[in-house]
């Protein structure tokens, strides 16, 4: 098994939901601000230290909800503070940026880093195109087109253009290219078998969050794995990449103590100001192929906001209980889903940073060694 | 807009060539692929400013072969005076594949006849015997038209086709890597934009980067969405980055304002 310790990097501060999207920023404090980033990229190094194979960073736009406008950032500052474990990037939000400074970017990743870069593309959750003034409709078509387009960039060893429906170039040659060659190995996201084909068709590894049952996350990875050796690639437990909110603490009890109240904040706060926007955008665009991949994906959010946390639990949502409980909890996903890789998001909400470390250490020190075998 | 193509012969010292042409303005030779004589989206566009001529293969759609003109350069050698004859000095040349290879040739041999040199998928330049037409029709149509929808209709009979397919078979005589052509490229002086399918397949990538490294004012640009008949695929990306190509020469690198 391989496991990964991402960071969302939430503000933590508020003590209302903000009432509509984008979230104001008046409460934003810059030298609190300060402080989070040096707290938050402290605990990204520290998991080389705690075992984990990569490190994890994302990328959201005009919320409290995440402090990563651009992880690349992130992923630069890292470069310089560990020296074996993974940068992944999970990922860039190809279809709202300029797809060749992406391929840049990700290219000087890797380069700093001395080839360690696991380079994510996602399409985005549908608030983020309000943002950045893209259509959600093209969303698709705009990730298609990048992908290739960035491929192109990594590998030609000519300078090339490029023609397509959304992005034309006449001439491009990046410096640098990548270290790993032919490029670094890529991750794209799923949430449904549509998408999940898509992941399979790029050969790519795929990356499922939001587990709300265990049965429809294994139809969506049996599409991938499908789609995947059809194009002549046969995924390895290590390529279906699972993320679930995890604490880890000494009890089951203590354990639930902690994250119960750093889901409410992270539901109930976090969340709250981007529900309008998502609706919108899923209301009035072609964001998703059609109107059942839409109400999936809703009614997804919707379930794991009602459940209880031991519900939760119980359904492979969330990773939550003493060292022991968690270890059975990532045998159980690795048993219904084959998945050789978990990735561990443990700064969940306002939950404190102390917490996050001790979640860490019990990883390593408990967690790991009873999972080596597998 | 349909253009209308108009044919006539022209006599030339090996014998009669068959062209059909449209438009007016400055010249563009058209060489079709080993498909024949084809009118394309990306024709029609061209011919807004181009006089578009389209010469056709002796052989081709019925035109008689001609004894001395047995092989790619000499095919070459035959537009070349056409070219003479015809227009008024340097003319641009755009070629698919099969005729790729001829463009290829007669830049290499008239240097001072041909100005801008477009090459869309161009054949006789596949290291090792890679891709290469597919015999099963099935097969072939697949890696011919990344949009099948787009494929044109065929008026042509099955005999003229395959008397189409013998000659270019003849012409080709079996290779795949003309090396004496490899050898001259770098002499080639127009400046040349090489076009390939990101779908590709019976030209590898390998002819586009081979091309580009040694044609040395050239440009190599790939169309998303396009396979090996790019001009059918992808009308309106190949017409807009070919004419502009055509009207700008090198400086067609850099994004005109939407502003005038």
């Amino acid at each position: 098994m391989k496991f990964t310790f991402f960071h969302l990097m939430p503000w933590t501060d508020l003590t209302e939901p903000p009432t509509q999207w984008p979230a104001r920023n008046a409460p934003f404090s810059g030298e609190r601000g300060t402080e989070l980033y040096k707290n938050y990229i402290d605990a990204m190094a520290y998991a080389e230290e705690c075992g984990f194979d990569w490190v994890a960073a994302n990328e959201h736009h005009f919320s409290p909800y995440s402090l990563m406008a651009n992880c690349n950032l992130v992923g630069a500052a890292l470069t310089q503070r560990t020296k074996t474990i993974k940068l992944a990037m999970l990922g860039n939000l190809v279809p709202l940026l300029n797809p060749i400074r992406v391929a840049e970017e990700y290219a000087m990743l890797d380069v700093m880093s001395g080839g360690r870069l696991i380079a994510g593309f996602v399409r985005g959750i549908p608030h983020e195109y309000i943002a950045y003034n893209v259509a959600p409709s093209e969303s698709r078509q705009r990730l298609r087109e990048a992908l290739a387009l960035i491929t192109k960039a990594w590998t030609e060893p000519e300078p090339f253009g490029w023609e397509s429906e959304h992005y034309q170039y006449r001439s491009v040659s990046i410096w640098p290219k990548p270290r790993q060659t032919p490029h670094p190995r890529m991750l794209l996201s799923a949430t449904n078998a549509e998408s999940a084909e898509f992941v399979g068709e790029h050969r790519a590894m795929l990356g499922m969050a939001l587990i709300v049952d265990l049965d429809s996350a294994g139809q969506t990875i049996e599409a991938y794995r499908k789609v995947s050796r059809a194009h002549g690639f046969d995924p390895t437990p290590d390529d279906v990449v699972i993320m679930q909110q995890t604490v880890i603490a000494d009890s089951d009890e203590e354990a639930r103590a902690l994250m119960r109240p750093a889901l409410q904040y992270f539901h109930g706060i976090l969340m709250r100001p981007q529900l309008d926007a998502q609706r919108i955008v899923l209301q009035k665009t072609r964001y998703f192929g059609s109107d059942a991949q839409r109400d999936h994906f809703v009614g997804r959010l919707s379930t794991l906001k009602a459940r209880t946390l031991e519900d939760q639990i119980e359904a492979g949502s969330v990773l939550c209980g003493s060292p022991e409980s968690v270890v059975n909890q990532v045998k159980k996903l690795r048993q219904h889903l084959g998945t050789g890789h978990i990735i561990m998001n443990m700064k969940i909400g306002n939950l404190a940073d102390a917490a996050v470390k001790r979640s860490m250490e019990l990883f390593r020190d408990k967690v790991r060694p009873q999972l080596a075998s597998l | 807009m349909t253009a209308v193509f108009t044919q006539r012969e022209v006599s030339l010292t090996e014998g009669r060539l068959r062209i059909a042409e449209a438009g007016e303005g400055r010249p563009l030779l058209h060489l079709h692929s080993a498909g024949g004589p084809r009118f394309s989206p990306v024709v029609q566009h061209l011919t807004a400013n181009h006089r578009v001529i389209c010469p056709f293969m002796p052989g081709f759609d019925g035109t008689p072969a001609l004894p001395l003109v047995k092989t790619i350069p000499d095919v070459a050698d035959l537009y070349a005076e056409f070219i003479r004859k015809e227009t008024p000095g340097k003319c641009d040349v755009m070629a698919e594949s099969l005729g790729g290879w001829v463009a290829l040739w007669l830049a290499v041999r008239h240097p001072d006849l041909v100005d801008h040199l477009v090459l869309e998928g161009p054949a006789g330049l596949r290291p090792d015997g890679k891709g290469g037409l597919p015999a099963d029709p099935a097969e072939r149509h697949r890696q011919l038209y990344a949009v099948p929808e787009r494929a044109p209709v065929e008026p042509r009979s099955e005999e003229t086709l395959a008397a189409n397919r013998k000659a270019a078979a003849d012409y080709s005589a079996g290779i795949a890597f003309d090396d004496a052509l490899a050898l001259r490229l770098r002499e080639i002086d127009a400046r040349t934009l090489i076009v390939m399918g990101y779908r590709e397949q019976i030209i590898p990538v390998e002819t586009g980067h081979l091309l580009k490294t040694k044609i040395p004012h050239s440009h190599l640009t790939y169309v998303f969405g396009a396979a090996h008949a790019i001009e059918f695929d992808q009308p309106g990306r190949v017409g807009a980055l070919v004419a502009d190509f055509l009207e700008r020469g090198e400086s067609f690198i850099v994004r005109e304002s939407a502003v005038a």
